[in-house]
């Protein structure tokens, strides 16, 4: 595997040969509180590298693509920890979610779908696989895109179907739409709202709350290229980072955020740099590539589970379709298109499955019809759905006593008292002000 | 017999709240080793130790944000903002994260938010603030505003234990000044409810609805207001979400004619909503119109003087009060 070192720019941040630490025996170093990671991991085979600049073309200002886009994509490269049977399951899990989008638009373009769809296409390597890494009792936050690691948790097809046509039965019983749904007794699931890296600090107090309850565990969510963007996207991961809380971030670097490529978003080179500012692990994996997604996955969550902190894992791969259904992503040059569709998820892990024998033509199409099988059923279940009673639009706006009975999820926090006092005297100290 | 600040009673609650449940713990700035910048969590990290008094970096968004998250496995946090002026920082995870959570996907948010707010001493714009209006319009959260010693008390303790995101709101200027003395026996407050501060007796009454340090300038209004036998019943809301709208009731019912006076600025006050409560519930019993005493619409000026003709004062109170009483 080949690693990324640090550019010229930060070697010049490394303590010279003159001020290097002091000499310390292995028997009483005292480490440093803060720690620098300066290696970002580089997990692909291939290190795309090309520019989108608007130029003016005539009278229309346009997007441009600079750069060699004619390379062949590499073998997937194969995972140090999936066995035959796992990488069968996450097959499944990304043909799923590729025919569940599918079958998404068809209800869409037949009048059947509230609101807008919001398609993964070439991200479903990066949602099942990194979701696949979790355990059943640790969390998940999905993001828009991320319908395949939904899937993975447990949700059915039918259930993001009927969050779509807004139906009586569907997970937020048509309170909300798409993927913002969750489920804090089985699946473990934190329903995302439509502002971004807010899901970030919230999953790592899930952490801290598992914590507190003597437990390190993983906790994933998702953020967009343009989505990490944002200031709770910053002071999520770096509280993450302080209190050494069990977040696997994924990156998922797909160059577009609606219509605003990478370039106008951030300066820095790759988005797994943004790890070194925050004292955390980076890797960078491409994001079409299943083994590689859950190889990282699965370092990060055994970090977490150590209780060594967060990890950031950029993916890299491109959104193949617009924001949404409505956006038909006419700014996206072509030839990008062109080159990330040689690099269709599920059509590089087939080829990788057929040609270890790990999967036979036979059971592929077996494999594929039993997909749709199940998929028609749960859109017939859904299609014929009741859609909620209006009055069901009131009520549960708060959890009133005797609604929700709270208990701590993994054990009851113990914690033993330091000092047996009673109320200390609180000293009148002046007000401070800043 | 020994008395209480306001500030020792919440620090009481706080601290019989954490000794009786352990899944309650506390998050924020400064709140371990210096104990808060008012000292509301002093001696805390002693006692509980520094995994259950968490200090945070600067970071609003990921101070309730992780609350919310902790909550999901079933923790109750409490989460202190240095000054409420700050709560701006996490308004985004406050009214679209928690606020909606259980409407949306089922899932409560049993966060306390907690911290300093009002003004009165001479902290300037952004430490004076009382931001509790701009929350009363979501629905999902609860805002919880203490006037006495004996309620601050118990109502950290009902807060804690609603399983609902509570916004508390404290008011700094009390937190020294006003001492009671409280009950030995374990006693809660519940969130909803007013409670009448001064019974008005006598021909002439004027109803004053209030809440927080305003309370005080409505008492002493009311003492002045006696020798010229206009009698003042005061309610003190100590719940503004949800407003208790029998007690709003019963105050238009029995006096027949209302002041509302709040600290926070005249226009978009609580005294509006409070107002439209009152024309749709009890406006057969009003005699005159609901006045309002509140504070300049301005921000919340710095120097002693400027503050002082920013914040509503007893002089408003007892003029409107004799203005209303000859309507």
């Amino acid at each position: 595997m080949a690693s990324k070192k640090s550019s010229a720019a930060h070697n010049s941040r490394r303590p010279k040969a003159n001020q290097a630490a002091p000499k310390q025996s292995s028997r009483n170093h005292q480490p440093t509180c803060n720690q620098r990671t300066y290696e970002i991991l580089d997990y692909r085979l291939e290190r795309p590298d090309f520019c989108i600049e608007q130029v003016g073309d005539g009278d229309q200002v346009r997007y441009q693509v600079r750069g060699d886009l004619t390379a062949s994509p590499p073998p997937i490269r194969e995972s140090r920890y999936l066995s035959r049977a796992q990488c069968l399951e996450i097959y499944r899990w990304m043909l799923l979610n590729r025919r569940m989008e599918a079958a998404l638009e068809n209800l869409y373009k037949q009048g059947k779908v509230v609101g807008g769809v919001y398609f993964g296409l070439g991200q479903e390597a990066c949602s099942c696989a990194s979701a696949y890494a979790l355990k059943a009792d640790e969390w998940l936050g999905p993001m828009i895109r991320n319908q395949g690691s939904l899937l993975v948790r447990g949700f059915s097809a039918r259930d993001i179907m009927m969050q779509y046509m807004a139906k009586a039965g569907s997970p937020t019983g048509g309170r909300d739409a798409s993927s913002h749904f969750g489920d804090i007794e089985k699946r473990n699931v934190v329903a995302p709202i439509s502002t971004l890296g807010d899901l970030i600090p919230v999953l790592a107090g899930v952490a801290l709350g598992a914590r507190l309850q003597g437990r390190h565990i993983a906790v994933m969510t998702y953020i967009g290229d343009g989505g990490q963007s944002t200031g709770v996207t910053y002071e999520g991961l770096n509280f993450a980072a302080v209190q050494k809380l069990g977040l696997v971030l994924f990156v998922e670097n797909n160059v577009w955020a609606y219509s605003t490529p990478t370039a106008e978003q951030f300066l820095c080179r790759d988005l797994a740099e943004r790890a070194i500012g925050y004292g955390i692990p980076g890797v960078i994996v491409d994001g079409t590539d299943a083994c590689q997604v859950y190889d990282a996955a699965h370092e990060a969550c055994e970090r977490a589970r150590r209780g060594e902190g967060p990890t950031l894992i950029e993916a890299k791969m491109m959104r193949m379709k617009g924001h949404a259904i409505h956006d038909a992503a006419a700014y996206v040059p072509r030839e990008l298109f062109e080159y990330w569709t040689r690099r269709d998820p599920i059509a590089r892990f087939e080829g990788f499955l057929l040609e270890k024998g790990w999967l036979k033509v036979e059971e592929n199409r077996r494999l594929i019809a039993e997909v749709e099988r199940a998929l028609e059923q749960d859109r017939d279940y859904a299609v014929n759905s009741p859609m909620p009673e209006a009055r069901t639009a009131v009520g549960g706006v708060y959890c009133d006593p005797g609604c929700h009975d709270i208990k701590p999820k993994y054990a009851m926090p113990r914690h033993k008292a330091r000092k047996p006092t009673s109320t200390g005297k609180a000293s009148a100290a002046a007000v401070h002000l800043k | 017999m020994p008395q209480t600040t306001y500030l020792e009673a919440i620090r009481q609650g706080l601290w019989e709240e954490m000794e009786r449940d352990p899944t309650v713990f506390c998050i924020g700035e400064d709140i371990g080793i210096y104990g808060g910048a008012f000292k509301v969590t002093e001696g805390f990290v002693d006692h509980f130790g520094p995994e259950r008094i968490i200090d945070t970096p600067i970071a609003e968004s990921a101070i309730v944000g992780s609350a919310f998250g902790a909550s999901l496995t079933g923790m109750r946090p409490v989460a202190e903002f240095q000054f409420m002026d700050f709560i701006g920082c996490a308004f985004n995870q406050i009214t679209n994260m928690l606020a909606k959570a259980h409407y949306r996907w089922g899932a409560p948010a049993p966060v306390v938010l907690r911290g300093p707010s009002g003004g009165g001493v001479h902290g300037g714009p952004f430490h004076s603030q009382n931001p509790e209006t701009y929350f009363i319009n979501t629905p999902g959260l609860k805002v919880v505003c203490p006037a006495t010693a004996h309620d601050a008390k118990g109502l950290i303790k009902s807060s804690i234990r609603d399983n609902n995101p509570v916004i508390f709101f404290e008011h700094k200027f009390l937190y020294r000044r006003i001492k009671e003395e409280l009950p030995a026996e374990n006693y809660v407050v519940p969130l909803g409810k007013a409670r009448v501060a001064r019974e008005a007796r006598g021909k002439r009454q004027i109803g004053v609805i209030t809440y927080a340090a305003m309370l005080y300038s409505a008492l002493e209004a009311a003492e002045l207001l006696a020798k010229e036998s206009i009698e003042l019943e005061v309610l003190d809301l100590r719940t503004l979400l949800p407003l208790d709208h029998q007690a709003i009731a019963e105050v238009v019912r029995k006096t027949n004619k209302v002041i509302i006076l709040h600290e926070h600025p005249r226009t978009g006050g609580i005294a509006g909503e409070i107002e439209a409560i009152i024309n749709e519930e009890a406006f057969d019993d009003l005699d005159g119109p609901i006045v309002r005493v509140a504070a300049q619409d301005t921000p919340v000026p710095f120097s002693p003087p400027l503050e002082e003709y920013f914040l509503p004062k007893v002089e408003d109170v007892v003029r409107e009060a004799r203005r209303l009483a000859a309507y």
